[in-house]
């Protein structure tokens, strides 16, 4: 059967979007902790600095021993960091200012390393 | 209407998008974009349900994605949408404006040569599966060119790698394609059997050569009835470059 030029460039687009669209088909974390808490409350932020596996890890560790938060699900790739917490121990708020925070850095340095740039 | 300039136009819209993403401006990374993180997402996901370093959904679904398209159109990823081959397209035609006459690789040797890209596959995932990080993104030109040089580059060892990939590509057009990319080596079994392929009417063939010279991985439409050579790509030259009309036709074949 013959095929016209253009069918290429209209499956390349059609195929490039198709994989686009199914994004949410494959959609699995980046780095996954559950702390010693409970919790029921879900916090989705969209996190600037969350750029992989690295900076996920060092994301989570930033909350390891506070109250009131139960796990962290990170997907780097989307920014994203989605929290399950005990709205009785901790606030939203609270959780945001302790991400922002200006972090000790290994040159001796202080700097703010995560920014929340949307929190639902 | 030639096709070069059809394909040129969405190669250029598609270059165009990864530099927005790649400048910031985008909601998340250029890296996100790239089909073989798919491949390196894959034994990290298998083993642990996670993906490894800095991908994500997207490289897996762009994966299956541009899968699919191999199946039903051969390597027209490379020839239509990736901006690596783009680059190393334009390259090449630059080279082609200071070579008066290009330099003809012998076959054996370019033969050879290709096998390359099967070692770099399966060095790279091997590496990253085992570390389980992107360490090979100092060597890699999707990174390398649209981060800036950015994290996780290495210094002179990436700027002597680039230099190679510029200056082979300047010599040869399609060298990274042709020899070292990982991307073009996973799409290789299923390129063979794509669907849509460029057929030859052996009774209106004048064998005159100009399809060949317009192959950019000089490939040789005269020695076979249908093109099912791995590293076609339908980029079409080869088409566009025939005197004879109705000579190279394009088919869905088996």
């Amino acid at each position: 059967m013959r095929i016209p030029k253009y069918i290429i460039p209209l499956l390349v687009i059609g195929l490039l979007y198709g994989g686009y669209v199914m994004r949410f088909a494959f959609l699995k974390p980046t780095t996954e902790f559950s702390f010693n808490a409970e919790g029921s409350a879900k916090l989705e932020c969209i996190v600037e600095g969350l750029k992989c596996k690295g900076t996920a890890n060092f994301f989570t560790k930033l909350y390891e021993g506070r109250q009131g938060i139960a796990s962290i699900v990170t997907f780097a790739s989307e920014h994203q960091a989605v929290f399950t917490y005990n709205p009785e121990v901790i606030s939203p708020e609270k959780i945001r200012e302790i991400m922002e925070a200006d972090i000790p850095l290994r040159d001796g340095t202080k700097r703010q390393v995560f920014r929340c740039v949307n929190m639902e | 209407m030639k096709t070069r300039y059809l394909r040129y136009s969405l190669l250029t819209v598609i270059l165009g998008l990864v530099i927005y993403q790649a400048l910031g401006y985008g909601s998340r990374s250029f890296e996100a974009f790239c089909p073989f993180g798919g491949m390196e997402s894959l034994w990290g996901l298998f083993r642990e349900g996670q993906f490894t370093c800095a991908l994500g959904p997207l490289n897996l679904s762009m994966l299956v994605g541009v899968l699919i398209l191999a199946l039903i159109a051969k390597k027209a990823f490379c020839g239509w949408a990736c901006p690596i081959g783009f680059l190393s397209e334009l390259l090449g035609k630059f080279g082609g404006i200071v070579w008066n006459k290009r330099p003809v690789i012998n076959p054996k040797v370019n033969g050879w040569l290709k096998l390359l890209r099967y070692v770099v596959l399966v060095l790279v995932l091997y590496f990253t599966y085992n570390i389980g990080d992107l360490i090979f993104r100092g060597f890699d030109p999707f990174y390398v060119i649209f981060s800036g040089f950015g994290h996780e580059t290495l210094g002179w060892i990436t700027w002597l790698t680039m230099a190679v990939l510029i200056i082979g590509s300047f010599f040869i057009p399609m060298f990274f394609c042709r020899y070292l990319c990982p991307m073009g080596a996973t799409f290789d079994p299923v390129s063979r059997i794509g669907l849509i392929k460029i057929v030859r009417n052996e009774k209106l063939c004048t064998e005159c050569g100009g399809c060949l010279e317009a192959c950019p991985y000089d490939i040789d439409p005269q020695q076979m009835i249908k093109v099912r050579h791995r590293d076609c790509t339908n980029c079409f030259e080869c088409v566009d470059a025939c005197p004879e009309d109705g000579t190279l036709e394009i088919k869905a074949t088996l």
